[in-house]
């Protein structure tokens, strides 16, 4: 399928990060691009695996700003510069992030929670209601707008803590573990919130972890193995980048699970029980 | 029937209503037996206690609750404010050590504050309401405190994700996303300014409130009228405790505690 790569969306350098003597992750370094695809918009969807205890949440909350590196830097577009592929450092949020429980204010309805994740955004109230409605409609939340999360079904509330990011944030959206516990027909939901997500906007950049390798070659087309390295013949403790896989690359990207697909699962599987 | 005496069975609602009125009707069945045998018994027999609470009618109890009660609010009021306050400064690094401190108060003895207090304290009155403030601020500081630990570090996470500042995480997350919580802390301390009373009611007796009534039964040896304060008591605290707990499910929809 063909497709071309444009600005730098995402740079991390040399990233890590400790809890006091801890550290957790050390040396991250990887670089993603805006990719573009003739004639359909195509968002970036970016897998990472591992090992428990790998440092992956660690990560996800540094590059959502969350936790601050010990080293290192995260830069992201700055879609707000008039200059082309100008880039800015990343702070708290201007990338969204979605934690495995879905979490929400639980004294807010949808519709309050959607009203606040925009109040920083500099759109007149009738041009917020006309945004929600949109994503009320399309996400299929219209009928529970003014329902709390403990009224709310596990889809609804999956639903809802991915718009209210979308809202609040530019176009990056980090989801911790998003598949973990949930039964077969939230798994598709979840994958068709992607493909919203991705559909939406060219730079729309979801960025994922979980323990389901297949999950992960069906819906990345960029994948990272973090895991312990070897260094001087013995295991370190501190997780860093072992391996990535371009799907976009092996032309299997937004292409139908095959057995190619599965090759991928292996090598994936192999690298991870390695580390 | 082998159900009822099977540990965590869940039985159904009806069953369980007619259990408790089942044993209601047991101990007060016990209660007209013992104090109907004999000559000497521990307890007045309910014929008693109705004379106990007609006695106290024809001399004011109506006015005796409305103190009391007017009492409580007052020091409950107080209390919420200085625990809500010192609380909700807690995660402020540099102040978090009055609400500390303020919870770790609740091991100090009574004596040795009605003593202070009556120091600097002139009126009756403002006595007993300090000291009930002085002790729920003490519990209720300890609850709240209690509370701000429990809340998990996701929902820190997400407000902050959704580009609140720090003072909007303590807006949003602990005050805002708390309230009924609160409510809830509120509802199960009040039982200590309740027990509380007849104590804090017999600093001042010019006062009156039910605990100046217990304590002039007491001093007349009339159990009548001792039990049927009690019950008048009791069922105060229920009553308060029914309304505290309803207001928390009407108010907010969303407290599922």
């Amino acid at each position: 399928m063909s497709y071309k790569l444009t600005d730098t969306i995402l740079y991390v350098e040399n990233l890590s990060v400790a809890y006091g003597d801890k550290v957790v992750i050390k040396d991250i370094t990887f670089e993603e691009k805006n990719v573009v695809r003739e004639g359909k918009i195509t968002g970036q969807t970016i897998a990472f695996v591992g090992r428990s205890g790998r440092g992956k949440s660690t990560l996800f909350r540094a590059l959502t700003g969350l936790v601050k590196p010990s080293s290192g830097r995260i830069l992201i577009s700055d879609v707000t510069s008039s200059m082309n592929n100008s880039a800015k450092e990343v702070k708290e949020g201007d990338v969204g992030f979605v934690d495995q429980k879905y979490t929400l204010f639980r004294n807010k309805t949808i519709h309050q929670a959607f009203m606040f994740a925009l109040r920083k955004k500099n759109m007149k109230d009738d041009a917020k209601e006309e945004l929600i409605n949109h994503y009320l409609t399309t996400w299929g939340l219209e009928p529970c707008k003014n329902q709390y999360p403990c009224e709310l079904s596990g889809g609804q509330r999956q639903r809802t803590a991915i718009i209210e990011q979308i809202l609040s944030s530019d176009y990056y959206m980090i989801l911790d573990e998003p598949f973990s516990g949930l039964d077969v027909g939230n798994i598709e939901n979840v994958k068709e919130a992607f493909q919203l997500i991705s559909s939406e906007h060219d730079l729309n950049t979801i960025i994922f972890s979980t323990h389901d390798i297949e999950l992960a070659v069906e819906l990345a087309d960029s994948i990272y193995v973090i895991g312990y390295p070897m260094v001087d013949g013995k295991k370190a403790n501190y997780g860093t980048i072992v391996k990535h896989i371009d799907m976009k690359k092996n032309g299997l990207s937004w292409n139908p699970f095959s057995a190619d697909h599965l090759d991928v699962v292996n090598e994936i599987k192999t690298a991870m029980l390695q580390s | 029937m082998k159900k009822l005496f099977k540990p965590f069975e869940k039985l159904p609602s009806n069953q369980v209503t007619l259990i408790y009125v089942g044993w209601t009707a047991l101990l007060l069945l016990f209660w007209i037996i013992t104090a109907s045998i004999g000559d000497k018994h521990l307890f007045p027999t309910p014929a008693q206690v109705l004379k106990g609470l007609e006695g106290l009618y024809n001399e004011g109890l109506v006015v005796h609750i409305a103190s009391s009660l007017w009492l409580c609010i007052r020091a409950i009021f107080i209390s919420i404010i200085i625990s809500l306050v010192v609380s909700y400064i807690s995660p402020i690094p540099l102040l978090q050590f009055f609400a500390k401190t303020l919870s770790k108060l609740r091991y100090l003895p009574l004596t040795g504050i009605t003593f202070y207090l009556a120091i600097l304290i002139e009126s009756g009155r403002t006595m007993q309401i300090w000291v009930l403030v002085v002790f729920m601020s003490t519990y209720l500081t300890t609850s709240l405190l209690g509370m701000i630990n429990s809340i998990p570090q996701e929902e820190f996470d997400h407000a902050r994700t959704l580009q609140c500042n720090r003072w909007e995480v303590l807006w949003e997350v602990l005050i805002k996303g708390r309230m009924d919580y609160v409510i809830e802390i509120i509802r199960q301390n009040l039982a200590i300014v309740w027990m509380m009373l007849v104590t804090v009611e017999s600093i001042m007796v010019a006062s009156g409130g039910l605990g100046f009534l217990i304590k002039n039964s007491d001093k007349f040896m009339n159990h009548g009228r001792i039990v049927a304060l009690q019950i008048i008591i009791l069922a105060l605290g229920l009553g308060i405790d029914f309304v505290l707990e309803k207001s928390r499910k009407i108010f907010f929809r969303y407290s599922k505690i």
